[in-house]
């Protein structure tokens, strides 16, 4: 190479480097690890719109659960917020009160293509405050070869409570194992996995009314299912939370544990059989309807960018395609999700629930409400609360919470 | 006659005490206004008077300042027992006395949140080395979660900041002690003192400025102790080791209520100051001590 294609490529370089530099970046904030079949899929898309929108740079960070909400918020609180963020949808009403995100505009012709329980978790106060982006429906993983080791004769595995807890007796007695991966740490998987069982035994947090209706006979009885299973769990519950216990059932050291779909792929060697939440004496199988959602921020500088990239990141078959990779429940019902229930039988479990499913609670202090709901799981299988104690302590102190 | 100023010195200090204005003073005036405010993730906050600090008062405090001072006081009590006397032994002329001295690091060298993850896999029950252990050896007769329970997760928290807080004061006593004149140990030695009365006589009094220097700043990164606590049971279960530190972060930080996370801050620092008037007032006591003596 002579020293004029030396000079040329040196000057091409610059000026592709000033281009690049030029570029206006887009910060997106979202949570969990960096690596498997949703961020690439995430990748490819992002990359898609970047093709389309050559102005614009999209820097991805990825923050672990725990941290990456808190993250968003407090860079947002001190005026130098994330373009977009992966929020859990819990975090929309407190975000929007504070004036720190934008309203999503919506076409009623879009909003209907949403499976309606998932809107209900991003509309409050007659908006749409985020993009629904994960919906996450929980079912029962069982491990069969424990089962067949305790004699048990449940080849659907566990249907109602009394099932569970006839299981928990005859797995503790007859196997090293114990039956049931209960989460109690003070996280928010903990009361996650609660609501999934006061939904199946009828129960509400707050009602449609806006009233709080926690003190009530079939919440009573979940906790009391919550302190009958203790026993029968793994020992130690509050240390755990849902993620800590994963391991315990691919080591089949717990023979049934709460979770989504996509928990297929991390099973290890255990043969399991998926079946519903157990229902309770008073109600039905049901399931918490969960969802994150993408949040675009004020005060970026960005925004009309970052909401047409989370628009595009949720157009319908886009986002269909990205729920099927990740194992998440659809948002939507579109070829992909009709066709789920051949592909694999037991999404029906996560499917048909839905219909008594139930949200987390849209409340502006949704922290103050997780460690109250974590403090009476806490209590309750510590032995240190009654459930009839636990039920109203909550709903007092959810009653403060929700005249702030 | 006119004393004339030198003006010079002041000048050089220009640039430090602006540091400290914009780093300590301001800082520190924002968290006192705030806490008179209702201040949160609004937009709008307002003056509240002393509504945030009646709040703390109502809330379980006396209950969290009374855990906090607990969890502090044996926290730092076994840190200066046990940095008091690693560092008389590694000071001592034992065999390999330069192996144990690299031992001792450690603990301080690893950065903490890295040591205390490493804490949390050893408290588990089911994979954990110390529920293991006790059960090889019979003192357990199943896998036990030292986190899971009240008392065991405070006693978890205790010992993994002692682990994480031991090296430094070892090492700072250690270099204390080798401040201290040979000739004093030979004079005592040829007047027939023992060992013990040696210790009792010679070092303590000459390590005493060093303790209490050691003990006051243990004694605030331990009040202060965040990221043990944090990491291993966010202050539970059930608040059993939800210190002061803990409690603020929890109110300012996880739910944004900066107007009475700052009250909560302020009470620290109330308690705090506390430490350095307790320990001014030994510092002139020792000092009139080794006065007189001398």
């Amino acid at each position: 190479m002579n020293v004029k294609s030396c000079l040329l490529a040196s000057a091409a370089a610059l000026f592709l480097g000033q281009a690049a530099s030029a570029q206006t970046e887009i910060s997106f904030i979202n949570c969990g690890a960096p690596d498997g079949a949703a961020p690439e899929q995430q990748n490819i898309d992002v990359a898609e719109w970047e093709a389309m929108n050559p102005d614009y740079k999209v820097v991805q960070e990825y923050v672990p659960w725990g941290q990456c909400q808190e993250k968003a918020i407090t860079l947002a609180s001190a005026g130098d917020p994330a373009a977009l963020a992966y929020m859990g949808s819990r975090t929309l009403p407190q975000l929007s009160d504070a004036g720190l995100i934008l309203p999503i505009e919506m076409s009623a012709e879009e909003q209907s293509s949403y499976e309606p329980s998932v809107l209900s978790t991003v509309k409050f106060d007659g908006s749409i405050w985020g993009l629904p982006r994960a919906f996450s429906t929980k079912a029962v993983f069982y491990n069969k070869a424990l089962f067949a080791e305790a004699g048990l004769d449940m080849p659907d595995g566990p249907q109602t409570w009394d099932d569970m807890i006839a299981a928990g007796k005859a797995i503790t007695e007859k196997t090293d194992a114990a039956a049931f991966g209960m989460p109690a740490a003070s996280f928010d998987n903990t009361m996650h996995a609660f609501l999934n069982f006061i939904y199946s035994n009828g129960g509400e947090v707050v009602n449609a009314d806006g009233e709080v209706v926690f003190n009530s006979p079939e919440v009573v009885e979940t906790f009391q299912f919550y302190k009958d299973m203790v026993p029968f769990a793994q020992e130690g519950p509050v240390a755990y939370d849902r993620g800590k216990i994963e391991p315990l059932f691919s080591e089949g050291k717990v023979a049934m544990i709460v979770q989504s779909f996509g928990y297929r792929g991390r099973t290890g060697d255990v043969d399991y059989g998926i079946t519903w939440i157990p229902n309770g004496p008073s109600g039905d199988h049901a399931t918490l309807l969960i969802t994150d959602s993408l949040a675009v921020f004020k005060g970026s500088g960005v925004e009309e960018a970052a909401m047409s990239l989370a628009k595009f990141l949720n157009e319908p078959m886009r986002q269909a395609n990205f729920d099927d990779i990740a194992g998440w429940t659809p948002v939507r019902e579109t070829d992909i999700s009709r066709a789920l229930v051949d592909k694999d039988p037991n999404w029906k479990y996560y499917l048909e629930s839905i219909k008594l499913g139930g949200p987390e609670p849209q409340i502006i202090d949704y922290t103050a409400l997780q460690d109250v709901m974590n403090e009476a799981i806490q209590g309750v299988v510590l032995g240190e609360l009654s459930p009839e104690d636990a039920a109203k302590d909550v709903a007092d102190e959810l009653e403060d919470l929700m005249e702030d | 006659m006119k004393t004339r100023v030198d003006s010079f010195p002041y000048l050089l200090l220009i640039p430090a005490f602006l540091l400290t204005v914009t780093i300590v003073a301001w800082p520190l005036f924002e968290t006192f206004r705030l806490s008179f405010t209702n201040a949160s993730l609004r937009p709008t906050q307002k003056y509240v008077g002393f509504e945030n600090y009646i709040e703390i008062f109502e809330d379980d405090f006396w209950e969290v300042m009374s855990r906090t001072f607990i969890w502090m006081f044996i926290g730092v009590s076994l840190k200066m027992i046990m940095g008091l006397i690693g560092a008389v032994l590694l000071n001592a002329a034992l065999p390999g006395r330069a192996v144990f001295r690299l031992l001792v690091m450690p603990p301080w060298i690893v950065p903490v949140a890295i040591g205390v993850f490493m804490w949390t896999w050893m408290y588990n029950g089911q994979f954990g080395m110390i529920s293991g252990l006790a059960q090889r050896i019979g003192l357990l007769s199943g896998p036990f979660e030292f986190l899971a329970y009240k008392q065991s997760s405070f006693i978890a928290t205790i010992v993994t900041d002692v682990w994480v807080g031991t090296p430094l004061v070892t090492l700072y006593l250690l270099a204390s002690l080798q401040s201290i004149p040979k000739d004093l140990y030979e004079a005592a030695w040829t007047d027939g003192a023992s060992r013990f009365y040696r210790f009792r006589r010679v070092t303590l009094p000459l390590l005493a400025p060093a303790i209490f220097t050691m003990g006051l700043l243990s004694a605030i990164w331990t009040f202060n102790s965040f990221e043990v606590i944090w990491i291993l049971t966010e202050g539970g279960p059930r608040g059993a080791t939800t210190t002061m530190i803990i409690d603020t972060y929890k109110t300012a930080i996880s739910r944004f209520r900066f107007g009475e996370g700052s009250a909560r801050a302020v009470m620290i620092l109330i308690s705090m100051s506390l430490f350095m008037v307790i320990y001014l007032i030994l510092m002139a006591r020792s000092a009139r001590k080794l006065g007189k003596s001398s």
